[in-house]
């Protein structure tokens, strides 16, 4: 596999089960299986992209992709993945298990186009959820996600044990309080061994990836 | 003192039992005790000794205003006994104490006070000069509180950050009040409070009617039931920070909390009186005693006299009457009669009392450990003790109760503005910031009726605040109906044993001394005196501080500025501050290898980067000097992906470039790299690079490590402020790269890349894209280290795939991984610099020989003018290369070490290190421009002074025709192309 997760080093003390999915090796199930008070996952392997440029919104609307109106703000994307507009000007995409629409977009920017730059993401991009993720973001972020409403598809721009990340709130998807979040892959470590620290001492722990997806499982291939 | 029968409403948990140790001596307290009121409730009455001049102390305030009582549990360091919840097993030892408490034997010095009043040490150890270290070592032996305990494990506390509609700081009757009106609103209510239970004074000031307590259970059950109310104890507030930022501490951590609005009714301080000997044990504040009382159930005194000037002074006597102390008498130092319920009640239990008196001076039982009686005086009509009159009066305790300072730190630190009251004595709020309301009695009002109104209307403002209601009552403003804190409560004495500070063992007449020598401002007299500077920071101490400086100087208190009120409101642990530590680091993708490959890391910012390969019984220079060796003979492998790495994309991309660097990029062809130096407006070089172009609009270049961030921020300004049309991206974390470089580089990376890679098709400063191992990249003909180099960047997912990859086809040839200081010692024989390490905050292109990056007939680029006004002067330093001799083997000298000249500075060392391929010291330093000139000698002073003799020489060091990197014509045309080779 060409493609590492920025988090593998700390999935391997996991001991996990490995699957591959989009040519990443990826953690689909744990040897522990912690309380569903709080759940931390890493989906590095999704496949996400970015783009930025005066035209991009444009471009993205010629494609028939949900261009979110106003800036921090996101939209689903069909096969479960999200669009998130982070600036006037600037989007991160990202396909769901079972998405095509970075595919397209990632091939499409091969060919240059006027005001539109393409943004490589090499993001560690995490899931958390559970009763207990406003606990946890309390003792690492100075936002009031608590005061959110996830239906206004709110996309953040914080520090979150003072590191910077992106965050949407996707508690709908869940039915439970749950939260995406991207930040750069070399604090991926970082990041993700601080917040397992605290899930742990809340209850929580790390989770694999068929947890978070069971229905994707058939689109992960055993690398074990 | 003794532990009295159940009271209602005591804090205190009988049927739990804690055993401790005090002095190495075992006692016995219940849950609920603080440390202090378990000792008192077994009779200790000296808890602790004071800072300067070891005097006996005891309880005063039993409330956080006062540090007499401060102890070391083993892991804690000065422990507020005061108000610490009693933990069973603890070993609690005094601080300051020469001995023991009964027998400190620093006690001499308080017969020297006379002669250490404030200041002495500025103006008593100045001559002899060489005397000094002695008395700055007997200084230091005898201050200081407590002895750090550097053993104690690091405690990582959990902060968290909590939001809500209302904050109330203050569970007295106001801010409960406050707080039931706010959250029957609906509004998300905080109300937090510094004791271990919410009441406030309701918990304590009864007048002796302890069936008030009744009062405080209705509205703390109301409290209990409001939904919408989060209550907690045992916090307080300590910092009021921008946007009603407020942090709360309590014993596991600090609560940051964002409100809406705030409520602050956080009440007031009771103040001291100031007498001769107001601080032997014994001697306390009436709110201190009533504490000891109602919480813990200690009768603090068997006799007591009550000084007082207000009413709460008469309510305390008939508390401590109703706790079975008995009354000697009640010293009124006002001339009118308490003509008020309580007043009344004391004269029908027929306590004396003397009005219009005094007490001039305490009398000390032998051994200076509590009261035996006192002095009382009547007073004269300029409020002078009338010393003619003097009787004694035997007690032994003396309660205080003649007034109050407000406790509006936090006010302050939000920014309101406080005005005098000459009414009630008191400073009050005058204008307060938006969504910011004070209620109760630092408010200014004092009847329980109205203060508890005052909570109401406080709530009914935050409420409107917040857009929850319309309007607001008018708030009735009526006259106070009396003033509860007395102008002056000092009383002069021929002694000087009259303290007005406690922390500090300052007396009155360090303040007027103070006055008369020119420090007649609160801020002056703050700094000489260091009257607020101790632990408690002034809350017993510095309203009477004020006083004596507003009669020194004959002018109305009003009219002094207080002193900033800045955080901490009490002292926050540091544990507290420092949260979990949360110390971001950033780690390259190829950290694992370098960890499976046994490097030794180094910080570089907030990154980790392998300073060395370790290898068992090889010592770090050999194992440098190989890596070194390696790269020279073969190749090595290092990971630089730590440099900034930027894209920029746009068809004023080249524009761009030309104006934010020193070079000019317009004309470099497409695939060629060139380096580029940034400077700031003032001609500086912030940061260097390699720019390379990889479309007719597209460029991509790397940045110094630290730097990354700011040069990606100031182009981003700088694409705005011109108004630019090309995009940027910052590509540090997203990109992957590592340096292959050696001689045998190229045949190495040739075995897993389809790409060009000979002289020809690939040359010197050559920028490809292409695939490694099948994963994509751009490579870039590099010679940092001065070989033949090719720095590969790759997607971070990539980056383990390919360095595998390189590694295991180089294996053979005997590639391996190199680190920093290798990297550091192969560019320094190269000569090539380290922005930052070879340059500091000051230096220009001029100086640091980078003038030929320097294209001064560009139309304009940052810095540009400052270096034009700079070429018209002659530079003071410059950067050049030196050796020591071949034959010199003694220690090498250092960065940093100075280059001297006829005894004066005249240069610093920036780089220096012993090359393994030249077999001698090499370096860079900043020299005076005579100097500099190859050939030249100078001197370089290392560790211990020894001078080193030194040459400039011309750089580089090696290679110097820069053949290793690209060949001559001649062996162009000799060579075959690589990969025939293969």
């Amino acid at each position: 596999m060409i493609r590492t997760s920025p988090l593998y080093d700390s999935l391997r003390r996991l001991d996990p089960t490995w699957g591959e999915l989009n040519g990443m090796a990826t953690a689909r199930n744990l040897a522990t299986r912690p309380s569903a008070a709080l759940q931390l996952t890493d989906l590095s392997a999704l496949r996400r992209g970015g783009l930025k440029g005066s035209a991009a919104a444009s471009w993205l609307e010629s494609r028939d992709i949900p261009v979110p109106s106003h800036a921090n703000s996101w939209a689903s994307l069909a096969g479960g993945g999200f669009i998130a507009r982070l600036g006037r000007s600037e989007f991160l995409l990202e396909d769901g298990p079972q998405g095509v629409v970075v595919s397209g977009v990632l091939a499409g920017l091969g060919t240059p186009a006027a005001d539109v730059y393409p943004v490589l993401r090499q993001d560690a991009a995490l899931i958390i959820r559970g009763e207990a993720v406003h606990e946890l973001l309390a003792q690492t972020c100075g936002i009031d996600f608590a005061g959110m409403s996830a239906r206004e598809h709110v996309v953040t721009l914080t520090l979150l044990a003072g590191i910077a990340v992106t965050l949407i709130d996707d508690s709908e998807a869940h039915s439970l309080p749950c939260y995406r979040l991207w930040c750069d892959g070399t604090y991926g470590i970082y990041l993700w061994d601080t917040l397992l620290e605290i899930a742990v001492e809340l209850g929580g722990g790390a989770v694999g990836f068929d947890t978070i997806y069971a229905d994707a499982s058939s689109n992960t291939t055993n690398a074990s | 003192m003794t532990r009295l029968p159940p009271i209602p409403g005591e804090w205190i948990d009988r049927s739990r039992v804690l055993e401790f140790q005090f002095e190495g001596k075992p006692y016995r307290g219940f849950a609920g005790d603080t440390i202090t009121s378990a000792l008192c409730a077994r009779g200790v009455r000296v808890l602790g000794r004071s800072f300067k001049y070891h005097r006996p102390r005891g309880v005063l305030s039993l409330a956080n205003h006062d540090v007499n009582v401060l102890v070391d549990d083993g892991r804690a360091l000065n422990v507020r006994a005061d108000v610490t919840p009693l933990a069973a097993g603890m070993q609690l030892m005094p601080v300051n104490v020469f001995g023991t408490l009964q027998h400190d034997r620093a006690h001499k010095l308080d017969r020297f006070s006379r002669f250490l009043p404030v200041g002495f040490y500025y103006k008593a150890f100045l001559r002899p000069k060489w005397a000094f270290p002695h008395w700055e070592r007997a200084i230091r032996k005898l201050s200081g509180l407590g002895t750090p305990n550097f053993e104690a494990p690091r405690v990582r506390t959990r902060n968290r950050h909590v939001f809500c509609d209302v904050l109330v700081i203050g569970a007295g009757a106001s801010g409960m009040a406050a707080a039931l009106a706010a959250g029957r609103a609906g509004a998300n209510v905080m109300l937090v409070d510094e004791n271990a239970r919410i009441g406030g004074s309701l918990t304590y000031a009864h007048g002796g009617d302890a069936a008030s307590h009744g009062r405080l259970q209705r509205l703390t059950l109301e409290i209990e039931q409001c939904a919408t109310i989060r209550v907690m104890p045992a916090t307080f507030a300590s910092g009021f920070y921008a946007d009603r930022w407020i942090a709360l501490i309590d014993s596991n951590r600090m609560t940051k909390v964002r409100a809406r609005s705030v409520i602050v009714a956080t009440g007031v301080m009771e103040q001291p009186a100031v007498f001769n000997h107001n601080d032997l044990p014994g001697v306390m504040l009436a709110s201190g005693a009533q504490r000891l009382i109602y919480r813990y159930a200690v009768r603090p005194m068997d006799t007591a006299v009550v000084l007082t000037a207000n009413t709460e002074g008469y309510a305390s006597a008939l508390d401590l009457s109703m706790a079975g102390v008995k009354i000697a008498a009640i010293i009124d130092l006002r001339m009118a009669f308490e003509e008020t319920e309580v007043g009344r009640a004391v004269a029908a239990r027929g306590i004396r009392v003397m009005q219009h008196s005094c007490i001039y001076e305490a009398i000390a039982a032998p051994g200076g450990a509590g009261v035996a009686g006192i002095g009382v005086c009547r007073m004269t009509a300029d409020g002078r003790a009338d010393v003619a009159t003097r009787m004694e009066i035997a007690c032994d305790g003396v309660v205080m109760s003649i007034g109050f300072a407000p406790a509006n730190g936090l006010l302050q630190q939000a920014g309101a503005s406080m005005r005098f009251d000459a009414r009630i004595q008191q400073f009050v709020p005058d204008t307060l910031p938006a969504g910011v309301f004070a209620a109760g009695r630092v408010n200014g009002v004092y009847d329980l009726e109205i203060r508890l109104r005052d909570g109401e209307h406080a709530a009914a403002q935050a409420l409107h605040h917040l857009g929850m209601r319309s309007s607001v009552p008018d708030m009735a403003q009526r006259p106070p109906s009396r003033c509860p804190t007395l102008a002056y409560p000092i009383i002069e004495h021929r002694g000087a044993k009259n303290f007005v500070d406690f922390d500090e063992d300052l007396v009155v007449r360090d303040f007027t001394r103070a006055a008369q020598e020119g420090f007649d401002s609160s801020e002056l007299l703050k700094r000489y005196t260091t009257v607020g500077m101790g632990p408690s920071q002034g809350k017993h101490s510095n309203m009477n501080a004020l006083r004596i400086l507003a009669r020194a100087r004959g002018v109305p208190i009003g009219t002094l500025s207080t002193t900033t009120a800045r955080p901490f409101v009490h002292p926050v642990p540091l544990s507290h501050l420092a949260g979990r530590g949360f110390t971001p680091v950033r780690l390259t993708p190829l950290h694992s290898r370098h960890e499976r490959a046994g490097a030794v890391f180094m910080h570089a910012g907030v990154w980790l980067r392998p300073e060395y390969y370790a290898s068992p019984g090889k010592s770090k220079a050999t194992l440098v000097t190989e890596e070194v060796l390696t790269v020279r003979r073969v190749a090595g492998l290092i990971d630089v992906g730590t440099l900034g790495k930027i894209e920029i994309s746009g068809p004023d991309a080249g524009e761009l470039l030309e104006r934010a660097y020193t070079g000019r990029f317009q004309n470099l062809k497409i695939g060629m790299s060139r380096y580029a130096v940034m400077l700031d407006e003032a001609g500086v070089i912030i940061d260097d690079g390699v720019i390379a172009r990889l479309g007719e609009h597209r460029y991509y270049f790397t940045t110094t490590t630290t730097s990354s961030a700011l040069v990606y921020r100031e182009l981003q300004r700088y694409i705005a402020q011109w108004r630019l049309d090309c995009g940027i991206v910052n590509l540090t974390g997203a990109m992957a790269a590592m340096n292959l470089a050696g001689p045998r580089s190229r045949e190495i990376l040739s075995r897993v890349s389809e790409m060009v890679l000979d002289e020809f098709g690939f040359p010197y400063l050559g920028a490809r894209e292409g695939t490694i191992a099948g994963a994509a990249v751009r490579v870039l003909r590099v010679g940092f280290v001065g070989e033949l180099g090719f720095e590969i960047h790759v997607p971070a997912e990539s980056a383990v795939h390919v360095w595998d990859a390189l590694l295991a086809v180089g294996a053979g040839a005997g590639l391996i991984p190199f680190g920093v200081e290798a990297q550091r010692l192969l560019r320094l024989e190269k000569g090539h610099i380290i922005i930052g390490q070879d340059t500091d905050g000051l230096t220009t292109p001029l100086e640091a020989a980078l003038d030929w990056t320097c294209k001064m007939d560009k139309p304009f680029f940052v810095g540009q003018r400052s270096l034009r006004a700079m070429q018209a002067r002659p530079i003071k330093q410059k950067l050049t290369g030196f050796v020591l001799p071949t034959a010199y083997s003694g220690p090498s000298p250092s960065e940093c070490h100075l280059v001297i000249r006829e005894g004066k500075i005249a240069g610093r060392v920036t780089s220096v290190a012993y090359s393994p391929t030249l077999k001698h010291i090499i370096g860079l330093a900043m020299l005076a421009p005579e100097l500099a000139a190859a050939g030249t000698h100078f001197q370089i002073r290392v560790e211990g002074g020894t001078m080193l003799e030194a040459e400039a020489v011309a750089e580089p060091f090696y290679d110097p025709r820069g053949e290793r990197q690209r060949p001559t014509l001649a062996q162009l045309h000799a060579r075959k192309r690589p990969q025939e080779a293969v």
